[in-house]
């Protein structure tokens, strides 16, 4: 990239500074001047205007697990705004990699964010001209390739001796794990620059990454090494252009999900050109990882996703999975739009469901009965039989964002939750293995916290989450809501 | 497709009409002789070469009608990329308004590389290191004068 870096707003200094002066919830988005003030929620999608350099957390409550120590890397868009130019949806703001580090003697927070040529071309100009996946941009934008439209928002793993900041259009972006400084754009192979790579990787246990990259009616399926080296990838054709934020796999399979919202328009931003086709049904598309041209479909009745579960196949070949479905894309394609001008948007419930593809060909849905986004479950049992699945939940329905974390059992029927309450905004947890007793799970995750207008790190047992957190560490600043992440366990951190 | 992604495809296919250097053009070829009403001569330096091997492709447009709408180069020329920065020059122009697309020949198959999706996969760039818009650049943003005499233009390759 020819142009410099144009960080303008340099680190006021000092914390209080940070606290008061590098977040800003745009007190005019959704309210005219003399009209209500902004929801308190704002918060969640508020702007942060430079990297947090890295800060001690202050514990809140509780007691670090002596086997809990590594670092929770998560992303997640952090800027919206820019001088009266506003990105269109939620999903298009830059991405802000953030690291929580537990370790033996403090618990500390630093957040970068990944420096793509979007975040310096709109820097530089002052204002937001990229389009994304429901933004359509303005004038200004140059864009040579779909990677200048990166946001590199979505997730973030660690590849080898990288952190892979991911969106779902573009490349994954490398970054330092220790300084989070931005690497650049990791290109497996010449050949395939800029080819899409979606956030949702999937592991298996040994550590083997398998994904996919959508266009359309067609797909790259990427395999890599543990260490994010190339190993493979290869373009299947899919049967409908549906879009697709997530699939899933077991220990044999990928297992694509296709709901009908399909791309069958030419248009920006992206998401007006899919077109919500609730008579064509939902399909699940089936490929064997050993040869991709081995191939099932299965129908399944009518539903919109965005995020699947871990999927497992049994010793008869059923194939099952959960997932998050909800009766239509009115989430993506307009609630979140509204989110960012301070709106809420109510909408169908995500329910967190299971899905089994039978040998004989038939496909069956199981509905929990519970609103639940955000599924995640024991990396080490990836592709293998489990019976829970942590979520997020808790939706009032009258705000947005989830206020409760929760564990579901399928075999029980019953559901483990803390509930937070409204006055907080439940991101993502994620299960983490406890270092000395490999029964024990904790779940670690984020909220922010509305009345102190501060980022928390809970730690959860994750045998008993309705005792409420084991630990709770305070930021002295509020991050906006983040999207995914992963725990690095035993990692000295950023 | 996405758009994006459909877009950025479109660019190559663009860009890719200036290998039709491939037939005309040896090397030098592009230093045509002067004629009496042909008064200027332009070196055109490529710089930020991020590989240096193959060669750059360029085409040499007098008109807004034939760089945008995929029309005829009146000049086109082949620079071997033999280092970070390289350039031709070309003589025996009219003076006038002018806009060069270009791009990094790396494997040296005289074709713009693209992915499996159809996007650029080698280095591209336009006169005035213009920008396209989910498209290439137009001959608005990166035409530029030539005089009579000696006239110099750079374009950062990337």
């Amino acid at each position: 990239m020819t142009q410099p870096l144009d960080r303008r707003a340099i680190l006021v200094g000092g914390l209080a500074a940070a606290a008061a002066g590098l977040i800003s919830a745009p007190a005019t988005a959704g309210a005219a001047a003399s009209g209500p003030a902004p929801a308190d929620w704002m918060l969640g999608v508020a702007d942060v205007f430079d990297d947090i350099a890295r800060r001690q957390l202050r514990p809140i409550h509780g007691k670090v697990p002596a086997g809990l120590r590594g670092t929770l890397y998560r992303n997640g868009p952090a800027r919206f705004r820019r001088a009266g130019t506003a990105n269109g949806h939620w999903f298009d703001g830059d991405g802000l990699v953030r690291a929580w580090h537990i370790g033996d003697s403090e618990t500390r927070l630093a957040a970068r964010f990944v420096d793509t040529p979007k975040r310096r071309l709109e820097s530089r100009l002052g204002k937001m001209v990229m389009p994304g996946f429901g933004t359509p941009g303005g004038e200004g934008a140059a864009i040579a390739s779909n990677d200048d439209t990166n946001a590199a928002n979505t997730s973030v793993i660690k590849a080898g001796n990288d952190l892979l900041a991911l969106w779902e259009a573009g490349s994954p972006v490398a970054m330092d794990p220790d300084t989070l400084a931005t690497r650049g754009f990791r290109t497996f192979k010449p050949d395939l620059a800029h080819m899409p790579f979606l956030a949702h990787p999937r592991i298996e246990p040994d550590g083997r990454i398998w994904n996919l990259g959508l266009n359309g009616g067609s797909a790259v399926v990427w395999r890599l090494s543990a260490s994010g080296d190339f190993e493979a990838a290869q373009i299947v054709p899919l049967p409908r252009a549906s879009y697709l934020h997530d699939f899933t796999a077991t220990a044999r399979h990928l297992v694509i999900v296709l709901q009908p919202w399909i791309q069958d328009k030419f248009t920006l931003p992206f998401v007006d050109s899919l077109s919500w086709r609730p008579d064509l049904g939902t399909q699940v598309l089936v490929i064997g990882k050993a040869d991709l041209t081995k191939r099932r479909i299965y129908e399944l009745p009518t539903f919109s996703f965005f995020h699947l579960g871990d999927a497992w196949e049994e010793r008869d070949g059923t194939i099952r999975f959960d997932g998050c479905f909800e009766s239509d894309p009115a989430f993506g394609q307009r609630a979140a739009r509204e989110l960012i001008a301070g709106r809420f948007e109510a909408g169908p419930m995500p329910i967190l469901n299971m899905v089994a593809l039978h040998p004989d060909g038939k496909a069956s849905l199981t509905s929990s009965g519970i609103a639940a986004e955000f599924p995640r479950s024991d990396p080490r049992l990836a592709g293998l039989p489990r019976t829970q699945t942590v979520h997020v939940g808790g939706y009032s329905g009258t705000r947005p964002f989830a206020q409760s974390v929760g564990r579901w059992d399928w075999k029980t029927g019953k559901e483990d939750a803390f509930h937070f309450g409204a006055n907080h905004l439940v991101e993502e947890f994620v299960p983490a293995a406890d270092r000395h007793d490999s029964r024990r799970t904790w779940l670690i995750g984020s909220t922010v916290n509305l009345i102190a207008r501060a980022t928390e790190l809970h730690v959860f047992d994750a045998s008993h989450i309705a005792q409420g957190p084991v630990c709770t560490w305070r930021a002295d600043v509020a991050l906006p809501v983040s999207f995914h992440g992963t725990f690095i366990a035993g990692w000295r951190g950023s | 497709m996405n758009p994006i992604l459909a877009a950025t495809a479109a660019l190559a296919a663009f860009v890719a009409s200036t290998a039709c250097v491939r037939a005309e053009a040896a090397p030098v070829a592009a230093t045509a002789p002067a004629q009496a009403q042909l008064t200027a001569q332009l070196t055109i330096a490529f710089t930020g070469i991020a590989t240096p091997t193959g060669a750059i492709l360029l085409s040499v447009y007098d008109s807004e009608a034939t760089f945008d709408g995929g029309g005829k180069p009146v000049r086109t020329a082949m620079v071997p990329a033999t280092g970070t920065s390289v350039e031709t020059a070309l003589a025996g122009l009219p003076a006038g308004r002018y806009a060069i697309k270009a791009f990094h020949d790396i494997d040296g198959d005289m074709k713009m590389a693209v992915n499996p999706f159809g996007m650029p996969t080698e280095p591209f760039a336009f006169s005035n290191d213009a920008v396209g818009n989910r498209g290439p650049a137009k001959w608005a943003a990166a035409a530029f004068t030539v005089t009579a005499g000696a006239n110099r233009h750079s374009i950062a390759i990337r």
